[in-house]
């Protein structure tokens, strides 16, 4: 694939992702404040985003397969998980864990671990994309090419 | 920095302009730190709050403006805020992915300057430098009048005017001629304040004298030059009293303003007390004839800052120190320290938390100045508490309030306050309150919950119209401050609370009046309370200036409540033992036709 191909496949992919409710502005956000002085910003954060999130989730795992659920302790969680998400852009998982956390404000455990279920569902969708994204756009990279700014139709 | 850095900074500003970012989520830090790189500030992060503390401990002046999460894990971002408003006076911008207005109203209360939520966008960082130019000006106003006097041969400007107010004026002139060399202005401020102000350490002593100075000069009345005078402490400049007593004129409003939202009533009391015994361990302090502060509310008390001892700070910590937090800790201290010497100021703190009765504390204490301040601050609501007067804004008090009627729920009572409006709840409190108080010497001991309200005169009618309980109430109950006869040995804490923490200090009548009268001169009760409490303007206070809130609900009719309560209680005693609810009741209309 020649090089103005790739660049065009990850505009597509991008915008795909966009379209789709998987990122939304923040993450546009994110990408702008990406430059020659901070060129993996993106990806830097993103990774962050994916260790915290990866903690979290199993610490969501274990408080609720308590006996005797928590709440207090798997609401500053869900919160967490919701800010760092949010601020990255993963718009659906931070929309899961704003239903997460309406159930735990209810005590609701078998909802709860719904919750995060889907919670974990939409996490793991987003880091796929987001990991096959940094794939495209290494190898863009690799070859010699720069990185497209992202042209959103919306 | 240098006062060289410092003008090179203010050339560029806001670029370069020194950010502290804390965020215990790193994803979120970083993010937060490129985007204030963006803006052209120069960052420092760290996810711990600790650790954020100490650097803003080891170098002053090494920051311009804070950045903080509110749930972090190691300290709660409002307490962080608390503290590094009262010990640094640098704004302070709370960061949250929290939209509820509650947390938000938290964070205006604890003295935030702003509130942002995440995700943060670019835009609103960019805008965040005028929090500090804003912090700075006031701070200059209030240096100003040194600095003037200094900087420009002090020509009559210290000398001339005593008042503030006039110097003020001569300031803001000034000001203006300053303004037009606005960096040099800033620079020789700087400098000057650096140089001047030394962070005058407001240890506990330092305040009791401040507010036995204001005390004596009337709140109102109360003016920096006068109050150092009258301090008489070397090395103490007019600039650092003036900041002190403005950040405890905020203070003072800030607690009325929480506490009128969360029925400060007995909670605050409580926690003032409890904040203040907890202080340093003051003596006079403990009045209360139990040590209420010690255990009692280490879970609630909301910022009982300690002036110098950290102690304090964590029993405030207790999560339910909601807003108050920020007040307690300042007042809490404030309070108690100035008991001794005040003892008008603090209505507060010398509660005694008569837990022995079962949480009547307030028997006969504080009631009297919150009636007077809810009299004064119909609006202001701030009385908030009028059960305490600063610090308990928290939950407890709210827990205080639920508490049976006990509590005295001034505002802000859940239960009690049939309407919203922190007025008007103030006004049918105090009706009630003080027809309570009068009717009642005791305190319904049975609803005492855990929180030991002190304030739990009795179960006023708004909060829990229990006739019953209110009307086990003696007649002999005396409203401390309006009837100096009244001096009810019962309620030890009656007179304390506006007096000296002195718990023992039963009647104290004329020491409360005083104190009443000073306040009814305006809504200064609060701050004149703060100024009380703040021994350490920066510790004491929970919030500097920016943080107070209007809440002032000084006392400002003493007078006039005074005759209300004297002729509700004169009925109350005429008709003998209230014989019951009605009796109550109808006692609490006729007051209530009166006020």
């Amino acid at each position: 694939m020649d090089l103005v191909q790739m660049q065009k496949s990850l505009q597509d992919y991008t915008k795909s992702l966009f379209l789709e409710g998987i990122l939304d502005s923040q993450f546009l956000q994110l990408q702008q404040l990406q430059d020659e002085s901070n060129p993996d910003f993106v990806s830097q954060v993103v990774t962050l985003f994916f260790q915290d999130s990866d903690r979290i989730l199993n610490d969501l795992s274990l408080s609720l397969g308590q006996q005797v659920v928590d709440f207090k302790k798997v609401d500053p969680h869900v919160h967490q998980l919701k800010g760092s998400s949010s601020s990255i852009g993963a718009q659906r998982v931070k929309n899961a864990c704003v239903v997460f956390r309406n159930f735990c404000e209810q005590q609701n455990v078998e909802a709860c671990h719904r919750c995060l279920q889907q919670v974990k569902q939409e996490y793991y969708l987003v880091k796929n994309r987001l990991e096959t994204l940094f794939k495209l756009e290494q190898q863009i990279v690799a070859s010699g090419g720069m990185i497209p700014a992202v042209e959103l139709g919306f | 920095m240098t006062v060289e850095q410092n003008f090179e900074a203010l050339d560029q500003f806001p670029a370069g302009m020194r950010v502290l970012a804390v965020d215990d989520d790193q994803t979120c830090l970083k993010i937060l730190e490129t985007l204030l790189r963006r803006c052209h500030y120069h960052v420092t992060t760290t996810n711990q709050a600790q650790k954020a503390l100490e650097l803003l401990r080891e170098n002053k002046n090494k920051f311009d403006l804070v950045i903080s999460d509110v749930d972090m894990p190691d300290m709660d971002g409002f307490k962080l805020l608390e503290l590094v408003g009262l010990e640094m006076d640098l704004p302070v911008i709370m960061l949250s992915a929290h939209s509820d207005p509650k947390y938000v109203m938290k964070g205006v209360t604890h003295g935030a300057c702003d509130y942002l939520l995440k995700p943060v966008r670019i835009e609103e960082l960019k805008n965040i430098w005028q929090h500090v130019v804003r912090s700075r000006c006031d701070k200059n106003r209030g240096s100003n009048n040194n600095n003037v006097g200094e900087k420009r041969d002090g020509s009559g400007n210290e000398g001339g005017g005593n008042s503030d107010q006039n110097n003020g004026r001569a300031n803001r002139k000034r000001k203006d001629q300053y303004n037009e060399e606005e960096d040099e202005e800033r620079d020789d401020n700087d400098d000057s304040s650096a140089q001047k102000k030394q962070r005058v350490v407001w240890t506990v002593e330092l305040h009791k004298k401040f507010v036995a100075a204001v005390n004596q000069l009337g709140y109102e009345k109360a003016m920096p030059k006068k109050i150092l005078d009258l301090m008489n402490v070397e090395k103490l400049t007019r600039e650092n009293v003036a900041s002190h007593l403005q950040k405890f004129r905020l203070y003072l409003k800030r607690i009325s303003g929480v506490t009128n939202q969360q029925a400060i009533m007995a909670n605050s009391d409580l926690h003032f007390l409890q904040m203040t015994s907890s202080l340093n361990g003051l003596d006079g302090f403990h009045h209360r004839p139990t040590t209420v502060g010690s255990g009692q509310f280490h879970g609630g008390t909301p910022g009982m800052r300690p002036f110098p001892s950290n102690g304090i700070l964590g029993r405030l910590n207790s999560p339910s120190g909601i807003g108050v937090r920020n007040l307690s800790s300042p007042p809490a201290g404030m309070f108690l320290q100035n008991q001794n010497d005040l003892g008008k100021f603090h209505h507060v703190s010398s509660l005694p938390l008569n837990h022995s009765d079962g949480g009547n504390i307030l028997q006969g204490l504080p009631m009297p100045l919150e009636f007077d301040q809810l009299q004064t601050n119909n609006n202001n609501k701030s009385i908030a508490g009028s059960s305490m007067a600063f610090p308990t804004f928290s939950t407890q008090q709210n827990s205080l309030i639920r508490a049976p009627n006990n509590l005295v729920v001034l505002e802000g009572h859940p239960q009690a306050s049939p309407s919203g409006f922190p007025g008007h709840q103030i006004n049918k409190r105090v009706e009630h309150w003080s027809n309570a108080v009068s009717s009642s010497t005791l305190p319904p001991p049975q609803t005492s919950n855990s929180i030991h309200h002190q304030f739990d005169v009795s179960p006023l009618p708004h909060s829990r119209p229990d006739p019953l309980e209110w009307n086990n109430v003696s007649s002999s109950y005396s409203i401390p401050f309006c009837d100096s006869a009244a001096t009810d040995t019962t309620n030890p804490g009656a007179f304390s609370r506006n007096t000296d923490f002195d718990s023992n200090a039963n009647a104290q009548p004329g020491v409360f009046y005083d104190s009443l009268q000073m306040r009814q001169s305006g809504n200064y009760g609060p701050t004149t309370d703060a100024a009380m409490l703040s021994n350490n303007p920066k510790e004491g206070f929970v919030v500097g200036q920016q943080k107070l809130q209007s809440g002032g609900f000084m006392v400002a009719d003493a007078g006039s409540l005074d005759d209300i309560v004297n002729s509700t209680m004169k009925q109350e005693q005429s008709q003998g033992e209230l014989s019951g609810g009605d009796m109550g009741y109808g006692g609490f209309s006729s007051l209530r036709t009166c006020i």
